[in-house]
């Protein structure tokens, strides 16, 4: 059940998130494709939180996709199960390796770096997977494209992640130890 | 009245329609969509929605925004299945060095599936054109969902304005330090306009366990029973309107898992 610190968390992800997803579909759109950035900014973001804060990062990263993706191509069903769901899964992928392989978001220990090494593309690879086939169910691409989408999808989202998430981890993860949200006491 | 992303007049019926059945209007216009792949019925559906905006009274000038994402979608869907499919036809016009052909069926789906989406959007257009952030919460609290969930998704709305000062603040300090953030590709730039993420985070740790602390002291807890400032009644009317939109979706669904009639290329085409 959700308590008030959940509840903060979820909010000011989702708070954050949003104008940075807003900001990179019109920094580097995706021509053809409404909705979509080369460069998803907030994938830094709420893959940090839910490394630091658990499953409700990953919650406000969901609204934030989803409220900014909705703003540029309407808010219907393939939206939301398309990156909505998608950007919901990633991050969460991302901490499931973290906790199998026992590594600290701190990035410290070498362990913690691989971790972060292999967490970020394969949560990537599963979202871009996840993201195209529900655009292929919904009739808006066909097989040969959903090769070339996940493709595009594993490389740009795992650029973004470790280009924008990398600093925030090594710089903040021994600020945000203090915190009472922080889910990993060692 | 300011409703989610519009202004529309008060004397529009579905205004007064519980949240609930606003939400469950939301799904079914979408599922119909997704359920139904034959083209007739998909015209059928939309030419339905879009009367359904006089009907209402929701003008459909408030639609004009949304064609430009119609646009764009539609030549996503007519490149994709140009150039990548294989659906046998009558007439094949063009074959592919890589194998995929364009017949008139690939064309006839195309459409179809562009017809697909639009509906999803003007059907979800013309629902959200009078949903307000109140229904939003208190429609998914009708749904079960818990309380402290739907108040997260308002919060994001009243944060991401807060965000937004944020990042102008932070952006400001960072060129008065002389950062140059529009310098380079697009690449670049978003790579500049990144390094703002470190006080921007600070910003949002410290705002949460604000906010935690609270949200805390004014007792909001989830395990509590709490009142609400709104109440929400079923009159007989939604609770038609509600079993008839199921029954739709009902309808949909048995006709095609057990009939060609609504599978692609449908009544009258098979």
């Amino acid at each position: 059940m959700a308590g008030v610190r959940q509840i903060a968390i979820t909010g000011v992800t989702a708070g954050l998130c949003l104008p940075l997803a807003l900001f990179a579909i019109i920094l580097v759109p995706i021509p053809g494709l409404p909705a979509a950035s080369g460069f998803w900014i907030p994938a830094g973001f709420y893959f940090v939180m839910t490394l630091w804060f658990g499953v409700w990062g990953a919650l406000g990263g969901h609204i934030a996709t989803v409220l900014a993706m909705g703003y540029f191509s309407g808010y219907t069903l393939q939206v939301w199960a398309d990156g909505g769901l998608g950007d919901l899964i990633a991050p969460l992928v991302a901490l499931a390796i973290f906790k199998a392989m026992g590594a600290r978001p701190t990035l410290e220990r070498k362990k913690d770096k691989v971790a972060w090494i292999v967490a970020v593309p394969i949560a990537s690879l599963v979202c871009g997977l996840w993201v195209h086939t529900v655009n292929l169910l919904f009739g808006v691409i066909t097989w040969p494209f959903w090769w070339i989408g996940v493709v595009t999808y594993l490389v740009g989202d795992s650029l973004a992640v470790f280009i924008v998430g990398t600093p925030l981890l090594k710089a903040l993860t021994n600020y945000v130890k203090q915190s009472p949200m922080y889910i990993w006491r060692d | 009245m300011r409703t989610f992303f519009l202004h529309v007049e008060e004397k529009s019926p579905l205004l007064r329609a519980h949240p609930a059945l606003k939400i469950l209007a939301l799904l079914v216009v979408n599922l119909l969509a997704w359920i139904l792949e034959a083209p007739i019925f998909l015209l059928a559906l939309l030419t339905a929605l879009l009367i359904s905006y006089r009907a209402f009274g929701i003008p459909l000038s408030r639609m004009a925004r949304f064609l430009v994402f119609a646009g764009l979608i539609a030549q996503a869907v007519m490149v994709s299945y140009l150039l990548g499919s294989k659906i046998p036809g009558r007439v094949t016009y063009l074959v592919l060095p890589w194998g995929s052909y364009v017949t008139d069926m690939t064309l006839l789906y195309s459409l179809t599936m562009i017809l697909r989406f639009v509906s999803m959007l003007v059907g979800s257009t013309l629902i959200l054109a009078v949903m307000r952030d109140v229904d939003i919460v208190y429609g998914l609290k009708s749904f079960g969902l818990p309380y402290s969930l739907s108040f997260a998704f308002s919060l994001a709305f009243r944060l991401s304005s807060l965000f937004l000062e944020d990042f102008k603040m932070v952006k400001d300090a960072m060129l008065l330090r002389g950062a140059k953030l529009d310098k380079g590709g697009i690449l670049e730039r978003a790579r500049n306009y990144s390094r703002m993420g470190v006080p921007l985070t600070v910003i949002a740790v410290r705002r949460m366990n604000e906010l935690s602390y609270v949200l805390e002291a004014k007792g909001f807890a989830s395990s509590r029973k709490r009142s609400y400032l709104y109440e929400f009644k079923w009159n007989s009317l939604g609770i038609c309107a509600a079993l008839f939109l199921v029954g739709l979706v009902a309808l949909a669904l048995l006709l095609r898992l057990s009939t060609d009639l609504v599978t692609f290329p449908g009544w009258p085409l098979v």
